[in-house]
């Protein structure tokens, strides 16, 4: 308690000194609690996105082959692979189908690759949740009415329409109402074609959107010829997104004692598969393909690993000059309170209480400098996500998921945060402090006088 | 090397053609509408006169335009082997495209890239280095073999009088266009213009060929027709169109174990 005392009051003492220390602490720490909101921000919208657009927790996906090179993603007795879902999987909260196609999305003036996804918006709540329309602004160049939002969500519930994000209707020059058509191959190899209207037009979300477009099941049924049952994915989503590996390996196990033919676990999307992996297969027929969202999403994984170590890589910068500056301003202290040490020494501190006093100041300074940038961290976090700030810097964008920039604080962040920078400020006064335990009384005093 | 002697659709290249196509495209009236084994031969005589028994080289130049991009432009050389269906494409120009290729194995069509020194599966349809020309239009015609034609009517193309036929893909063949309106020249017998249609009935492209060739192949003891220019014209993707014009072709036999994926490979080491 005394040793506590002291070191306080010589925190308080050298107010300059620990204002100086303090606030290079504080400001690391904020940082870093701002960059794990940041990556927890795009952590999160690449769940939603992911297992709203493209993916459900987990899914029965599957290729369909009538020639080695000829693939599509088809899952044959689509009723039949629900039910077993139903039955391997007793917490699955919801379970749909979504019919898949990739292709082109071509207008009078420009062509977009896309993901086809067939929906039925009566299963598509969580879906329609999640998007939003368009304003005219997002993907008309200078448009009439910039906040003007036009179509419905609904849209898709009328035969021949899609749905488009707005960086598709931006760089096919279209805006609700106009005709689009859809270009792909059939089960057989056939080319055809499917115009639709656009019904509506929502905000991206981040790199998802370059990937996928919505149409009514039957525009995916006409186009390729699909007879009925047929589907693209069985999507499953279950009470707890953690137990999604756990989920697939046991509906794994199932299937296979169902007697599905299954393909071997590979964690690539879908669409990679189909375009470089399954056609390099010689097998024809039909296999499933049972995924999580995080295979489904594992080129956009790479985005949080890389923000991840963007992040480990400045604050660990940071912490080399606060570990530097801790280390000189403490050796320093030492040097000008050798006096101090003596007398402390003197009266009977012995060579551990020193070293415990300079890491009791250390642990203090950390700990109440890192504190209070944790919790403003966290505070301005919450402040600008809840701003909703705009981002219009489209590689920004692509990197962050989203169009508005997202962050969110956690507690387990900030404490994390703060625990390190603590611990690092104690790591870097624990030489000086060493050197000053090692100090005698004598050398002390005759330092002194 | 042999001479290519390019084909007109003057009087004379008529009467030519004519006399040795006359049974098939002469016999009729003009009035009377072919009957259906008449069509079917039509189909037949384009066929036999691009198959060649032996083997086929020809180098030609690709050119593709797209809207929104700059414009492509490849030197390739492309052989086959009619008598087993082979096939390689191989690219010459640009530098950076040089040694890639297609090659056809049996029923299979693969790609090599030399930079990554893969082979990988592709489709029938694959567009021939991102142009918009495809497989088939390198390859030995088989039209009377996929396709099922319909005679539609005496037509005039321009200053051509032209049959006007749909044709359409028989049950499992594999075709990248199911349907096909094709405009064969009545005079000469030679396609002058083709429609390919999606499954849905849209026209997805257009290509003419203003301009037909024919060398003397010792293999076939007879005349191999090719067409000297393609152009091919997106009707879906608008501004694009792809130009391929055939620059030398070679009827004589061609090495033995050139369509091999060693071959290929060893044309990039």
């Amino acid at each position: 308690m005394v040793t506590l005392q002291i070191a306080l009051n010589n925190l308080l003492a050298s107010r300059r000194r620990t204002l100086f220390l303090g606030a290079a602490l504080f400001g690391v720490t904020l940082l870093f609690v701002l960059l794990l909101a940041l990556t927890a921000g795009v952590t999160d919208n690449l769940i939603r996105g992911a297992t709203n657009i493209s993916s459900g927790h987990v899914n029965i996906g599957g290729y369909y082959k009538s020639t080695p090179s000829d693939s599509q993603t088809v899952v044959l007795n689509a009723s039949q692979l629900k039910a077993e879902a139903k039955e391997a999987l007793p917490d699955a909260l919801r379970i749909i189908d979504r019919l898949r196609g990739w292709g082109k999305v071509i207008s009078d003036k420009g062509t977009v690759q896309s993901g086809l996804n067939g929906i039925d918006l009566a299963d598509e709540s969580a879906l329609l949740e999640l998007l939003a329309l368009a304003p005219a602004k997002d993907y008309i160049d200078n448009p009439a009415n910039a906040e003007e939002v036009k179509g419905s969500l609904d849209a898709l519930q009328k035969p021949g329409t899609i749905m488009l994000f707005a960086s598709q209707a931006k760089r096919l020059k279209v805006d609700v109402g106009d005709q689009v058509t859809l270009r792909t191959e059939t089960l057989k190899g056939q080319s055809n074609t499917a115009e639709a209207v656009v019904g509506a037009v929502v905000r991206d979300l981040g790199l998802l959107s370059s990937f996928a477009s919505f149409v009514p099941k039957q525009t995916i049924i006409e186009l390729y010829q699909f007879k009925p049952d047929v589907s693209g994915a069985v999507q499953i989503y279950l009470k707890d997104i953690d137990r999604s590996e756990a989920a697939m390996n046991e509906l794994r196990a199932h299937l296979e004692k169902k007697g599905y033919a299954q393909l071997e676990h590979d964690g690539q999307p879908f669409f990679i598969k189909l375009l470089q992996t399954v056609p390099n297969e010689e097998w024809t027929g039909a296999k499933l393909d049972v995924t999580t969202w995080e295979d489904e999403s594992s080129f956009l994984v790479q985005i949080i690993i890389g923000l991840r170590a963007i992040s480990v890589f400045l604050v660990m910068l940071l912490a080399i000059v606060i570990v530097i500056g801790i280390s000189n301003t403490m050796t320093i202290a030492v040097r000008e309170r050798t006096r101090e040490i003596g007398t402390l020494r003197a009266i009977g501190m012995n060579r551990g209480g020193i070293l415990a006093l300079f890491l009791l100041e250390a642990l203090l300074l950390g700990l109440l400098a890192s504190g209070a940038g944790g919790i403003t961290g966290g505070v301005v976090a919450a402040l600008l996500d809840a701003g909703g700030l705009k981002v219009d810097v489209d590689a920004i964008r692509v990197v962050l998921l989203s169009n508005t920039l997202h962050l969110v604080p956690r507690v387990f962040d900030i404490v994390l945060a703060v625990a390190a920078l603590t611990f690092v400020s104690m790591i870097a006064a624990f030489f000086p402090a060493l050197r000053a335990a090692r100090i005698t009384p004598v050398t002390a005093m005759q330092a002194a006088e | 090397m042999n001479r290519t002697r390019p084909l007109t659709s003057g009087l004379l290249a008529a009467a030519i053609a004519g006399v040795a196509f006359g049974t098939v495209i002469g016999a009729a009236p003009a009035e009377a509408a072919p009957s259906d084994a008449e069509i079917v031969d039509m189909l037949k005589v384009i066929d036999s006169r691009q198959q060649n028994n032996g083997d086929y080289r020809s180098t030609a130049y690709l050119e593709q335009k797209e809207r929104g991009k700059d414009d492509t432009a490849f030197e390739i050389t492309f052989f086959r082997r009619d008598f087993d269906d082979k096939l390689m494409i191989l690219f010459l120009k640009p530098k950076a495209e040089a040694g890639k290729g297609y090659l056809r194995l049996d029923k299979n069509l693969f790609f090599y890239d030399p930079t990554v020194g893969k082979w990988e599966r592709r489709t029938e349809r694959e567009r021939i280095g991102g142009t918009g020309s495809n497989r088939q239009d390198f390859d030995e015609s088989r039209l009377a073999l996929e396709y099922t034609p319909k005679f539609v009517a005496e037509e005039k193309l321009g200053k051509f009088d032209v049959n006007h036929l749909t044709l359409s893909a028989k049950d499992g063949v594999d075709v990248a266009f199911p349907s096909v309106d094709l405009y064969l020249d009545k005079i000469t017998g030679n396609i002058l213009k083709r429609q390919d249609k999606a499954l849905s009935g849209k026209l997805l492209r257009t290509t003419y060929y203003p301009k037909w060739s024919k060398l003397f192949s010792e293999s076939k003891k007879a005349d191999v027709y090719f067409p000297a220019e393609i152009r091919i014209f997106d009707e879906v993707e608008k501004g694009n169109s792809t130009l391929i014009v055939m620059k030398e072709t070679d009827l004589r036999p061609l090495d033995p174990n050139l369509f091999t994926k060693a071959w290929l490979e060893s044309k990039s080491r």
